[in-house]
């Protein structure tokens, strides 16, 4: 015989799930007072982010360890440590990065852990974006399962503001990995060591990359006598690398008007700028923009000043060089414009100084030895009554490497970053195919200089360090990715003629002002004029000129 | 001893059984499902985002002006539109499409079995995988122009789906609809399958052609299940996220092709506007509901 069925009553299933709710809390809540260090850890996030504006921190009082190089110094740090029991022996570290940079860093983890008894692992992701995805949510989450993180400098201003980027400056000042003037044959290429690391004064990253667009053009093209001769009769002046965006559009124009075809057969296109809707703002527009004497805010009141007279302009030459662009140049992704210039559809592009590598490796590349590099082209702009031609190349997104303030092992991770990005061991992780690009002194000069000569050619090395001098770095500013979001979305609109030059720029304008207004205007207006230094002494003349700033 | 006697005695009862067997059940839930709800609920009231510089615990309540916000929010209405066309466009052409091959399969042919496991295959592909196949097929030197335009109207008939705002939604469209249809084929098929023979053999008799019977026979028996099929079809088309992602980024241009989920990811991941997404998000959900309700009405007043 059966039993009649017991049913459980609403009142009942409620009690028992409540009390599960309200125990669950309860206990959870106790189980979070209880863990000493991470409590420490998140009660102080709100006092980290005020930290950030003290400009008056004392010195550090620890002596640099001794050692003679960047990366002896480094492991000495991560020998000290295990020896002193601050990091248990065989801990490891956890490295959140893009599959770009497989190659630049993890042949070197084998060598960390036999130099230290240390390991590092990573965490890959696919797409850039995904990192700051990443990285926002372990802002929030503070678990510490990620310690040191590679972000595009872009991102520098969110992940500071949000508690997630520790301040490094003690640690550069404890361990030295040799930045600024004091160490000239091998500090980090100047002004970028300062630009993509600091923010409102102190240390927050480690620099892994030098991203400075450089034009890249097909060298056997452009010196063709017959391409010479036709050019000229057509343009009335030599075809020459373009010095100016009028001249890029000109030599697009003629040769994506030659028809000429590509090994595989498909059609040459003259150029490949970035237009998609996930580049086109950061990369080519910022050039022309800049190079226009464009400023992106007013240094007054953070007013947008993207929709004057240069904004405009930028954006028209752009959505003209469109019908001699590539199609992919549109829609696809960045690695579309590696690809197709490496199969030789384009003569002309702009992109980071990885391209070359690319361009040069002949398991990738139908060019190699066929590309030149040149300083980004500029604008004639009339300053004082006067015609100058103003170039300056942007840096866009250039890669840094942070440590999480949620680590276990903050310390190690910071000395990971310093050793891989040693003078001795960042030569043989840069030089690599990969997404990191040559960024110290020392690299452009012997014993270093013949490896990066094969991974880059000697031409792009003697170009590139006239680049970085002419280089202004990517806004870094709290929000910078909205900002970039709504810009390149509307700079793309216009590229496929979805909106006028001027409604594109009006538009991106009346996005950009509840952002500022969001955010905190004077907070951002602060952190805006802590950027205006960083820009080229001549892009700041001629914004002086202009009367953008006094 | 006495203590284990207890404990198998309370054991022993249906009820204690019920309660310790849907502890775990509850245990995911509340960690799962219900905790996180409840932070979504308690942000969406408050301003706060990652670069607040405190954390979400420590913010304070700001009413209701985060939703009254969403009303007035154009780029929110655009992607509901937007949203709203997808699913209007996607769930109907998968619906009669799976219903044209259920009706195919209702016969017996040679390898039917094998062709049943090839139309699921789309099915059982990720989303992402699909979303990036047909992002590859439809650039302009991709698979749809050279190898179907081109050959008919040559170089100048290729297109460039992805900068052109319409075309780019429609390639997005036609992405879903190949995933998507062979769930409407499965769930039809399996209710055509199950239609008694003697009600089929019955309209034969009685001469009915085959058209009829499907008609007049055979849907009619089955609409509570197409109801629900496209119910669930509908508010999986509402969710589509990952292949607008892929194909398009909501580009070109500006927004053009944002729906509703890619919004909000945008509000929360990209400007990082996390307390305004959770109340858009909580809207939409709602919204959602009270939809789903109209739609399951007809079914339960057959019931009654």
């Amino acid at each position: 015989m059966s039993k009649p069925e017991e049913k459980i009553s609403r009142r009942t299933y409620l009690q028992v799930a409540g009390g599960t709710i309200v125990g669950l809390a309860v206990g959870g809540a106790l189980g979070y007072l209880g863990k000493p260090t991470e409590v420490t850890t998140l009660t102080t996030t709100s006092t980290l982010t005020e930290t950030v504006t003290v400009t008056g921190t004392p010195p550090p009082t620890t002596p640099a360890l001794p050692g003679a190089e960047v990366s002896d110094r480094a492991v000495a740090g991560a020998k000290q440590l295990v020896a002193s029991g601050a990091v248990p022996a065989g801990a490891t570290i956890k490295l959140l990065h893009v599959a770009g940079s497989k190659n630049n860093f993890e042949p070197f983890f084998a060598d960390w852990e036999a130099k230290t008894g240390t390991k590092v692992e990573v965490v890959t992701l696919g797409g850039e974006p995904d990192v700051l995805t990443k990285a926002m949510a372990e802002a929030t989450a503070k678990t510490g399962a990620i310690d040191i993180i590679t972000i595009f400098s872009t991102w520098k201003g969110d992940v500071i503001e949000a508690g997630l980027a520790k301040d490094l400056t003690d640690y550069y000042n404890k361990y030295n990995p040799e930045y600024g003037p004091k160490y000239p044959d091998t500090t980090v290429i100047e002004p970028l060591a300062d630009y993509t690391t600091m923010y409102k004064g102190r240390r927050y990253a480690v620099d892994l990359d030098a991203d400075v667009f450089t034009l890249t053009y097909r060298k056997d093209l452009l010196e063709n006598p017959d391409y010479a001769g036709q050019f000229k009769s057509k343009f009335g002046y030599d075809l020459k690398v373009p010095d100016t965006w009028e001249e890029v559009k000109d030599v697009s124009k003629f040769f994506t008007e030659l028809n000429l075809k590509a090994p595989d057969g498909e059609k040459v296109y003259g150029g490949y700028f970035y237009a998609d809707p996930g580049w086109a703002a950061f990369t080519t527009w910022l050039c022309i923009f800049v190079s226009k004497g464009g400023i992106l805010f007013s240094p007054t009141d953070m007013k947008a000043m993207i929709n004057t007279q240069e904004g405009i302009e930028a954006t028209q030459v752009m959505a003209d060089l469109v019908p001699y662009m590539h199609p992919d140049a549109l829609s696809m992704d960045w690695a579309s414009l590696y690809k197709r210039y490496s199969e030789g559809k384009a003569v002309l592009t702009m992109a980071w100084p990885s391209l070359i590598k690319w361009a040069q490796d002949p398991s990738t590349s139908a060019v190699v030895g066929k590309s030149g590099s040149a300083l980004a082209p500029g604008s004639k702009v009339t300053v004082g009554g006067k015609e100058i031609l103003l170039k300056a190349a942007n840096n866009p997104v250039n890669w840094i490497g942070i440590v999480s303030n949620y680590s276990k092992y903050p310390e190690l991770g910071y000395l990971f970053w310093q050793w891989v990005t040693s003078p001795v061991v960042g030569a043989e992780s840069v030089s690599r195919v990969g997404i990191m690009d040559i960024f110290r002194e020392c690299w452009f000069m012997p014993p270093y200089r013949e490896t990066f000569e094969k991974a880059y050619t000697p031409q792009f090395l003697e170009v590139f360090a006239d680049c970085i001098a002419h280089s202004f770095p990517d806004l870094m500013i709290k929000g910078s990715s909205e900002y970039l979001d709504k810009l390149t979305k509307n700079v793309n609109a216009a590229c496929v003629k979805a909106k006028t030059p001027k409604a594109a720029m009006d538009d991106t304008a009346k996005d950009w002002e509840p952002i500022t207004d969001r955010l905190g205007r004077d907070a951002q207006l602060e952190a805006w004029r802590s950027m205006i230094p960083l820009y080229p002494p001549d892009v700041q003349d001629v914004w002086k000129a202009k009367g953008y700033m006094s | 001893m006495k203590r284990i006697d207890r404990l198998s005695q309370w054991m022993g009862k249906t009820e204690s059984f019920k309660k310790l067997s849907t502890l775990p059940l509850n245990f995911v839930l509340n960690f799962v499902l219900i905790v996180p709800f409840a932070i979504m609920i308690f942000l969406s009231f408050t301003r706060w985002e990652p670069l607040s510089g405190y954390d979400w615990w420590h913010a304070s309540i700001a009413g209701v002006p985060r939703f009254m916000e969403a009303f007035g929010d154009a780029r929110l209405l655009w992607a509901l539109i937007r949203t709203t066309i997808f699913v209007a466009a996607v769930v109907p052409v998968e619906f009669l499409l799976g219903l044209g091959i259920a009706l195919l399969f209702l016969g017996d042919f040679r390898g039917k079995k094998a062709f049943t496991s090839v139309v699921m295959y789309p099915m059982m592909m990720p989303w992402v995988v699909v979303g990036l196949g047909f992002y590859l097929m439809f650039q302009y030197y991709g698979p749809v122009n050279l190898l179907l335009l081109k050959p008919v109207f040559g170089e100048g008939g290729m297109i460039d789906w992805f900068t052109n705002t319409v075309l780019a939604f429609f390639a997005v469209m036609i992405a879903d609809i190949w995933q998507w249809t062979p769930l409407m084929f499965l769930i039809i098929y399996a209710g055509l399958a199950a239609v008694p023979s003697r009600l089929i053999e019955a309209a034969q008799v009685l001469g009915a052609s085959s058209a009829r019977i499907v008609r007049t026979v055979r849907l009619p028996l089955i609409k509570p299940l197409l109801v629900v099929a496209l119910i669930i079809r509908g508010l999986e088309a509402f969710k589509v996220f990952d292949i607008v992602y892929i194909m398009t980024r909501g580009g070109p241009g500006v927004n053009s092709t944002e729906v509703v989920s890619l919004y909000v990811y945008n509000l929360s991941i990209v400007y990082h506007n996390t307390s305004y997404a959770c109340a858009v998000s909580l809207l939409i959900m709602v919204a959602i509901a009270l939809v789903t309700r109209l739609a399951i009405r007809p079914l339960e007043a057959k019931r009654e």
